[in-house]
């Protein structure tokens, strides 16, 4: 199928995304294309619209004025999201990929870094609304976006895997796990780094 | 009375147990619901004094922990002891003294809560002559249980034995350790201990009934609950008894985290810290333990709903246990501490850990109890996904709470003053507090729908009779 393929899983992962995982299970894809011709494009929208949000509106976090940051912080704050973004993607892939031998779903890297990006690009889309930097705006799209991504998780783990949908489920279950602990770990992180002084200015 | 009923398991008062357990969950939801709904609109306490957040909120969490939770803890710890000793209770009568007079305490203690008798402790907020009457009743309870266990008819004693006994015991210490005090009238004390001590000996006991009732206690439950639902033993029994012995040694220590940069020694502080780090490794050894087992057994979702809560009660304690760790240690706490994180925190472990596996519990014992089918699959199904999204929901909106109060509350201007004033922070909270009560009604109306699908599977049915099959004489007790 070659590079159809790519746009294909594309267009298809928002409007008919089962039709695209049965595409997927039917490919043999390499993680690096994979990457380079599908993934890198979503992984990008995201720190672009929160780059160009911050840097027009500033962001609100509640009662305090938008935070407004320089134009050198926000680049590297936003590369910092886009490297976050990478890794969630190669590790979450790599431990889909590790995981997938307990429930009977062996299958190549590159399948997995496709499955991972297919439910994370509504988030991706929906990171537009980074462009209106509030952290309420921005709650209120993603989170229903999160429960859309995690239909798809548990959808297309069978698909694209080839696995029994209970089976299938239960593999779902663990990368969901795996998702939150990555959440809480980020946001651990960054208060760690506030403190330490890296961010906003705290009374720490 | 012949030898077959004499080898009958007393079931009954499991049945019992379950419902008032359900009920407590419906009651104590619902004033959660109702608090989260005061924290939108503070005015609907209309100026009625036990309508207020002091006075409900310590219903809500009493209500959820000893009304709900213990409910089903004893419900649970009856059904399995009888079946893993091989023998029916010890002092039966005993037991349904334990059922009621649990049900009237936390009635009684609840409305006391109300009337504004607190002793002022998290989690201990009941006064002293409730405080002698749990020491009672949980005697009672070690009774039952330690004496099913010396009457077994099989020499070993499985591991959700290990668990319970050790909910009993240690909660029996906590609790009269932390509630020793001087009592003023009938319903005022005062606590034995003065100052830092007050509060070490207070969070010793806070942090360790979250670790050995609502963890240790409902571990038992997943080791006696998940092998049968799966029909597969454990996948390592051996690495359960590493992680119990692990658990209970570590966990005791953790309590300290509670008090960073409070006036409590520094070097507490870091003992504290550094024993819930460690208390990640058995932790996450018995949620390894539990997906392993369940991996081999995935033909079993396709008929049975309830393994389902218990699959994503496993992903929820993996996410609180680490969570909470983390949340120790002092330069991530600095910040998350006194934020929605930790409501979120504590709900992920609440609502994702210790409502979900007991739901799935109740939904694997109800049908056998009675010897019927489940009423309705389809309702099981429909509650799995709002209890789902309703706990999701709930620990997403308080993370962003969590996340934005952490960056407010400490903001400091060019000259070092605070940047924000509480109230203009709290006002700005008001969106997440919608999303949360938006979450916690779907949550409750998900714990609705099951008690009107178990009420229906009971209705007018009576507990089967089973007695305890023979023993294997290579393990029997000679």
């Amino acid at each position: 199928m070659g590079s159809t393929l790519y746009s294909y899983l594309l267009l298809k992962s928002l409007y008919e995304p089962t039709s695209a995982f049965e595409e997927l299970a039917k490919s043999e894809p390499g993680p690096v294309a994979m990457f380079f011709r599908y993934s890198i494009w979503l992984l990008l929208l995201p720190p672009c619209f929160a780059l160009i949000g911050a840097a027009n509106f500033g962001w609100r976090i509640g009662a305090a004025e938008p935070l407004m940051l320089d134009m050198q912080s926000l680049i590297l704050v936003s590369l910092g999201y886009f490297l976050v973004l990478v890794f969630g993607l190669f590790s979450t892939a790599l431990i889909s990929s590790w995981m997938a031998s307990t429930y009977g779903a062996d299958a190549n890297l590159g399948k997995h870094v496709a499955l991972i990006t297919i439910v994370g690009e509504p988030l991706a889309i929906a990171s537009i609304a980074h462009l209106f930097p509030d952290v309420l705006v921005n709650v209120l799209v993603l989170i229903p976006t999160m429960i859309w991504s995690m239909y798809l998780l548990y959808k297309g783990i069978p698909i694209v895997l080839s696995t029994p949908p209970e089976r299938g489920m239960l593999m779902a279950s663990s990368l969901v796990g795996w998702l939150l602990v990555a959440a809480v770990s980020l946001l651990g992180i960054s208060m760690a780094m506030w403190t330490m002084g890296v961010g906003p200015l705290l009374g720490v | 009375m012949d030898q077959s009923s004499q080898n009958t398991y007393h079931d009954k008062v499991v049945i019992r147990l379950i419902q008032f357990s359900i009920f407590w969950a419906v009651a104590a939801m619902l004033a959660g619901v109702y608090l989260s709904a005061e924290l939108v609109w503070p005015w609907i306490d209309f100026g009625q004094f036990w309508l207020s957040f002091g006075r409900l909120r310590p219903l809500h969490t009493n209500g959820i922990i000893f009304g709900f939770g213990v409910s089903a803890l004893m419900a649970t710890a009856f059904y399995s002891v009888q079946r893993t000793s091989h023998t029916p209770l010890f002092l039966p009568k005993l037991a349904w003294f334990c059922c009621w007079a649990w049900q009237l305490l936390v009635l009684l203690g609840g409305l006391s809560l109300l009337a504004g008798y607190t002793s002022a402790k998290e989690y201990a907020e009941l006064e002293w002559p409730f405080d002698i009457v749990i020491a009672v009743i949980w005697v009672c309870f070690g009774v039952v249980f330690f004496g099913t266990i010396y009457n077994r008819k099989i020499k070993p004693i499985y591991i959700s034995n290990w668990f319970y006994g050790a909910l009993i015991i240690v909660i029996a210490m906590l609790h009269i350790v932390n509630n020793l005090a001087i009592p003023v009238t009938l319903g005022k004390s005062y606590s034995l201990y003065a100052g830092a001590q007050d509060a070490i000996v207070q969070w010793w006991y806070g942090h360790n009934a979250v670790g050995f009732l609502l963890t240790g206690g409902f571990l038992g439950m997943l080791y006696y609950f998940l092998p049968k639902h799966a029909e597969r033993p454990i996948w390592s029994y051996r690495l359960s008894i590493v992680a119990f012995w692990a658990f209970v040694y570590s966990y005791i220590w953790a309590g300290p985290h509670h008090l960073h940069y409070s006036s409590i020694p520094e070097w507490v502080q870091s003992l504290g810290m550094v024993m819930s780090v460690i208390l990640l490794a058995p932790s996450w050894a018995t949620m390894i333990n539990g997906i392993m087992t369940v991996s081999t057994a995935w033909e079993k979702l396709r008929t049975d709903p309830a393994l389902k809560f218990i699959v994503l009660s496993l992903a929820f304690y993996g996410l609180a246990t680490f969570e909470g760790p983390m949340m120790s240690i002092r330069s991530v706490n600095v910040v998350s501490h006194f934020t929605d994180w930790t409501i979120g925190h504590v709900h992920s472990g609440a609502l994702g850990w210790n409502a979900m596996i007991t739901y799935g519990t109740f939904y694997f014992m109800v049908p056998r109890l009675v010897g019927r089918e489940l009423f309705s699959t389809q309702l099981a199904n429909i509650h799995f996904w709002l209890a789902l999204a309703g706990t999701m929901l709930y620990i997403m909106a308080m993370w962003a709470a969590g996340v934005s109060q952490g960056l407010l509350w400490l903001s400091v201007d060019q000259i070092g003053e605070l940047s924000f004033s509480f109230k203009d922070i709290m006002a700005s909270m008001t969106p997440y507090y919608v999303l949360r009560l938006v979450a916690g009604i779907i949550f409750l109306l998900g714990t609705v729908l099951m008690g009107y699908n178990l009420f229906m599977t009971l209705k007018g049915q009576h507990a089967v009779r089973v007695t305890a099959p023979p023993v294997n004489p290579a393990y029997g007790v000679s």
